[in-house]
Order: C-alpha cells, then sequence, then structure tokens
C-alpha cells in the first residue's frame, strides 16, 4: 500500500493543529499512523513580546531526518506537506517555485549585508 | 477675607509667583513675611552650626567601594540609610560655605530638610527625593551596557531591585522613542524634577554613590500579618525556618525573602571574624558560581537557538523546530511524545483545568 506523509488534523472548533503523519494513504485521516514526524500549528502565533521588529510567525516541529528517511522509501508527501518539507530543503518546491527562488535571493542578500538569522535551504534550491 | 487673600497674593504671597528654580517652592520654607528662612538664617548666623558636622558622608572611603562595602555600610550602620539624603545636604552646605569664604556669594544655600516639609503641621512628612537623570542614565548604562546583574546594581547605587528593573525598562523605552522619532514630554519632566528633591549622581568624585533608599527591607507578606500562638515545647530549636513554616506551610524564612540575602552573607562573615582576603575570597567564588549559572543558561538558549530555522513568509515567518520521533517511546505512547497523542482523551472538560492563562510572557 503507499505511504503518504500528511496532515492529521486536531485541535478544536476553530482552533486547528495538525499532526505531520506518515500513514498508509488508505487510512483514516486521522487513525493511528506509523509514525508522527511532527506538527504543525495553521493559526499565526503573534510575534514574542520584546522582539520590536518581531512578525507573526507559525509554529511547526519536524524530525527532519526521518522525513528524508520515509521520503527515501518512497512514501508520497500531500501537497500540504510538500510545500512545507521544500520550506527546509527536504524537496523541490512545487508551488510558487519562482516567488521562493525570489525569497532565497533576497535572504542570501540580507544575510551577506548584515548576519540575520534568517536561514533558507540554499543548496536544495 | 477678599481684602485678606489679596493683601497675601501681594504681600508674602508674591515669591509664589515666580517660583525659586530648582526648589521644592513649599510654603513652609518662607516666613510670615515671605522672606526665604534659610536665606534669613544664613545671613543672620554666618559661620557657626553646618561646620559642626564636616562632610562625613563625602570622604568616607573614598574611592574603594564595592559590594562588600556597601553591605557593610548597609547593614552595620543602621540608620545610616535614612541619613545619607541629610548627610549629602550637610556636605552640599560644607561646600557651599567653602564657596561663600572663597568669596562667591551669589547663590541660595541648599534646601535643608525643614524646606522638604510640604504640610508645616505634620512635622514627620518629608518629601521624599526621586532619582536624578544622571542617576537614572547611569543605572540604565550599568544594568544593560556593562550587562551587571540587577541585584548587584541595586546595592552600588543603593537603589532597590524593583525600582532599577523599572528604570532599565522606562529607560529602555524612552531610548526606543528616541530612536523611532517620536516627540518626549522632555519641558514636563524638566519641570516636575525641577521641583521635587533629587538623589543625586556624580561620577567624577570618587565619592560612593549617595544612598538613594534602604535596599534590603522585609516585605510583609500577607501571611504574616496575624498574629500566631504557637506552643513548642522547649527542647525544640525554634529558628526563622520553622516561623516561616508558622504561618504558612509554603512561607520562606525571612532571610530568603529579603531581597538582598547576600548583604546579610557578607555581613555574617565579618561577624564570623574572617579576614578581609578570606571574604573577598569568598564572595569571588559565589560570583564565579553564578557567572557559571548563567553562562549554563546561555549555552541551552543558543543550542535551542541553532534547532530553530526560520523561513520568512509573505505575512508570517515559518519557524521550524528540530525534534526527535524517538522522544515518544518505544511503545508509542509516551506523554512526551511530539504531537497529539492517540488513544488518550483530551483533558480539557477534565474537573479542576485551568484554562484561563496563568502568566504572561515577557
Amino acid at each position: 500500500m503507499v505511504l503518504r506523509i500528511r496532515l492529521a488534523r486536531f485541535g478544536k472548533r476553530h482552533a486547528p493543529f495538525y499532526n505531520l503523519v506518515v500513514a498508509h494513504a488508505r487510512t483514516a485521516r486521522n487513525s493511528k499512523p506509523l509514525e508522527v514526524l511532527g506538527t504543525y500549528n495553521s493559526v499565526p502565533q503573534p510575534p514574542r513580546p520584546g522582539d520590536t521588529q518581531g512578525r507573526p510567525f507559525k509554529e511547526i516541529k519536524l524530525d527532519s531526518a526521518r522525513a528524508r528517511y520515509w521520503i527515501g522509501v518512497g512514501a508520497q508527501p500531500s501537497d500540504t506537506a510538500w510545500r512545507l518539507l521544500s520550506m527546509v530543503g527536504i524537496l523541490e518546491p512545487k508551488y510558487r517555485v519562482g516567488q521562493i527562488k525570489q525569497q532565497v535571493v533576497k535572504a542570501d542578500s540580507a544575510a551577506r549585508s548584515a548576519t540575520k538569522s534568517t536561514i533558507l535551504p540554499k543548496d536544495e534550491l | 477675607m477678599r481684602r485678606n487673600m489679596y493683601a497675601w497674593i501681594n504681600g508674602p504671597g508674591q515669591v509664589f509667583k515666580d517660583p525659586l528654580p530648582g526648589s521644592t517652592n513649599y510654603m513652609s520654607a518662607y516666613d510670615k513675611t515671605g522672606n526665604l528662612i534659610r536665606k534669613r538664617d544664613r545671613a543672620e548666623t554666618p559661620e557657626q552650626d553646618i561646620d559642626k558636622a564636616p562632610e562625613e558622608g563625602g570622604s568616607e572611603k573614598a574611592g574603594a567601594w564595592g559590594v562588600e562595602g556597601a553591605a557593610a555600610d548597609e547593614e552595620g550602620a543602621g540608620e545610616a540609610v535614612e541619613d545619607a539624603l541629610e548627610k549629602e545636604m550637610r556636605r552640599q552646605a560644607g561646600e557651599e560655605k567653602r564657596n561663600r569664604a572663597e568669596g562667591k556669594d551669589d547663590k541660595l544655600p541648599p534646601e535643608n530638610l525643614e524646606d522638604l516639609r510640604p504640610f508645616p503641621l505634620n512635622k514627620m512628612f518629608r518629601s521624599q527625593p526621586v532619582l536624578s537623570e544622571e542617576l537614572r542614565e547611569a543605572i540604565w548604562a550599568r544594568v544593560v551596557k556593562d550587562g551587571v546583574s540587577v541585584p548587584v546594581v541595586s546595592v552600588e547605587f543603593g537603589v532597590s531591585n524593583e525600582r532599577v528593573g523599572a528604570v532599565v525598562r522606562l529607560k529602555q523605552m524612552e531610548k526606543e522613542w528616541i530612536g523611532e522619532g517620536k516627540t518626549l514630554a522632555r519641558p514636563y519632566s524638566k519641570a516636575v524634577l525641577a521641583m521635587l528633591p533629587k538623589t543625586p549622581y556624580d561620577p567624577k568624585n570618587n565619592r560612593r554613590p549617595v544612598v538613594h533608599e534602604s535596599i534590603n527591607d522585609l516585605i510583609v507578606h500577607p501571611a504574616t500579618r496575624q498574629q500566631i500562638w504557637e506552643p513548642v515545647s522547649e527542647s525544640r530549636r525554634f529558628t526563622r525556618v520553622d516561623a516561616g513554616r508558622a504561618f504558612d506551610a509554603s512561607l520562606l524564612p525571612a532571610d530568603d525573602r529579603i531581597p538582598h540575602p547576600e548583604l546579610v552573607l557578607v555581613e555574617r562573615e565579618s561577624l564570623a571574624g574572617l579576614s578581609k582576603d578570606e571574604r573577598t575570597q569568598l564572595a569571588a567564588k559565589r560570583m564565579m558560581d553564578e557567572q557559571a549559572k548563567r553562562e549554563k543558561v546561555e549555552r541551552r538558549k543558543a543550542e535551542e537557538a541553532k534547532r530553530m530555522q526560520v523561513v520568512p513568509g509573505r505575512r508570517w515567518d515559518f519557524v521550524f523546530q528540530d525534534v526527535s520521533v524517538e522522544s515518544v517511546g518505544r511503545d508509542g505512547r509516551g506523554a512526551g511524545g511530539v504531537g497529539w497523542r492517540y488513544g488518550f482523551p483530551h483533558e480539557d472538560r477534565k474537573k479542576g483545568q485551568v484554562k484561563i492563562p496563568t502568566r504572561v510572557e515577557g
């Protein structure tokens, strides 16, 4: 059976929260997966107090080594999972490729001018 | 009635129309005919009273002050803190006298304690000094630029922990505002500060900073407001720790609740008859321990930051945190695992769950 890397919705009504899971493709969305790779909180969190130039952020927890392994053995990410995994350079970006490339260029120049803490997956792109 | 009012306004009250700059301008500073009492007194008794206390606040331990020196002063001489302002005044008076002797007579004498009483009938009430602008700046620089911890700065300047924290926060905000180009209410603050007694700060002379307030006061805990009759057997040693427990099971002893337990420790060591070298060594060791602890925390934070990866997006950033799937345990049911757990009901409808936030970050 096909393995998929996909999101499983948890959380409450109007407060979604997702587990990033590896599961058989034909099992139910929230059934017990083979493995929980991480989480994805799709609700943007306000910038941390004291962070004057802070931006809102979305929290993602991910075991990237494990994600690479599952992709290596043929697990197929869903579109959303693809988008998330491509952000950390595990996969080629499939969506908004131009935009992301632009972002990389921008971040690169920013990093060159001032050593900023933003890291981008430049080696994979 | 009205005539009296006008008589006052045109007579003794006239001085208040153009208030003295740099003075509190309380009514009790003037006599019934509207003369400044301290000016009059000086003219009458030229060279006697103030000289009796020749600048004791000034020359003691010039230059060589530190945590230990401050501690000795703080604890040893109990009233020293309250009298610090008085001393400073006397010192100023002495200086002023010297100036006068040299022929510069145009200045007014500095305010004495009588001038700091806004209510003439309430002799015990004195206007308390506020931190001068230079002192606030110095405190901010010491904490933020030099990176000295708040308790140490508090001991150095004789300003309480809370006040040091407040000064640093407000100064930081002020600087941020200046950076953002906001206009500050400078004339207002200047005007208000000109009317208040201030704790001066003079880094040029090698004097210790003037102690602003008593810094090691024990805050009265609500649990200790009641009187308790606690029968204790004669053979039992009833210490302060036990006294704390008698008030409340979770109440710490007074020694741990005071703002600066380290000052008490320093005093204890000196009472125990340790030599200066030994005490310095012990203090250095304590400092090293503190430093090591701080570094450990910083290292942990840096490690955590290394595991974070920020990908900027258009409206928000995506913050990736590296985790391990192993944390869920061998059977895949551990509570420390990543993500929502499978096969466990959510507990938010259970009795006793606190859902409102109990703390605010930052």
